[in-house]
């Protein structure tokens, strides 16, 4: 399965995201973004049905059940949604690359937290990701395998 | 089978949700989890507790459950020190 990036910016491995339970993969695996410091659609990285959706993360749930974790910066549910807008609703289907809210990370930034994005694959073992990308990336291209 | 009752301080969002699921699989013990009964949104209370509970295992399935701040939750479980020690940390993470 290939896990597309919700959100254009820089992917950065995981350890170097500012939070400890994410940087060690407790969470589970994964690549995180920062994200371009303006309005931005955030997109379903895989389709599936759209399991928890909330202000500061959602959740995907493939047809196999492999879930994807997308969080909208860090320590952002303290923001109680002032970020961001839903452009989906929690249970329903959605498509890879359909918008499921349109997020500020510059509000983000002014409250005086981190914007990085952790994409997360739940219950995944390291070992089933690969081809991770690092560097710039646009939403909706290509950000990891889960083989 | 055990029930324990606590009350999550911060709720389960993705960062606590994934604590308390490490600290549930570290302890090697199968536990279920959901909103005690009494609580107006637990769905088909069943008298004893744990309606609509989850595997505590499955870090999706917490997420699911979506448990908020100061919420009331039972743990279901065998053994009763794992149940504490898990009540403990959900009281104070």
């Amino acid at each position: 399965m290939v896990v597309t990036a919700p959100l254009s910016g820089i992917a950065l491995p995981l350890h170097k995201v500012p939070d400890p339970v994410f940087a060690k993969a407790i969470v589970g695996p994964g690549v995180a973004i920062t994200p371009n410091a303006e309005e931005q659609l955030v997109l379903a990285p895989i389709s599936g049905r759209l399991i928890k959706l909330k202000p500061h993360a959602f959740v995907i749930a493939g047809p196999d059940g492999r879930a994807i974790l997308v969080h909208l910066g860090i320590d952002t549910v303290q923001l109680n949604g002032s970020d961001s807008e839903p452009l989906a609703t929690e249970g329903q289907l959605i498509r890879a690359g359909d918008p499921v809210a349109r997020w500020h990370p510059e509000r983000v930034i002014a409250a005086g937290l981190s914007p990085v994005c952790p994409v997360i694959a739940l219950e995944a073992s390291p070992e089933v990701i690969s081809m991770i990308a690092e560097g710039p990336v646009v939403a909706g291209a290509d950000l990891f395998t889960w083989l | 089978m055990r029930l324990r009752y606590a009350i999550s301080s911060v709720g389960l969002h993705a960062r606590p949700a994934a604590v308390f699921v490490q600290a549930v699989l570290d302890s090697g013990s199968a536990v279920r989890i959901g909103r005690s009964a009494g609580d107006p949104n637990a769905d088909g209370a069943d008298g004893a507790g744990g309606a609509g509970s989850v595997d505590a295992r499955s870090i999706v399935s917490v997420l699911t459950l979506d448990i908020k701040p100061g919420e009331a939750i039972v743990l279901i479980g065998e053994d009763e020190r794992v149940l504490d020690r898990l009540a403990a940390i959900l009281e104070s993470i």
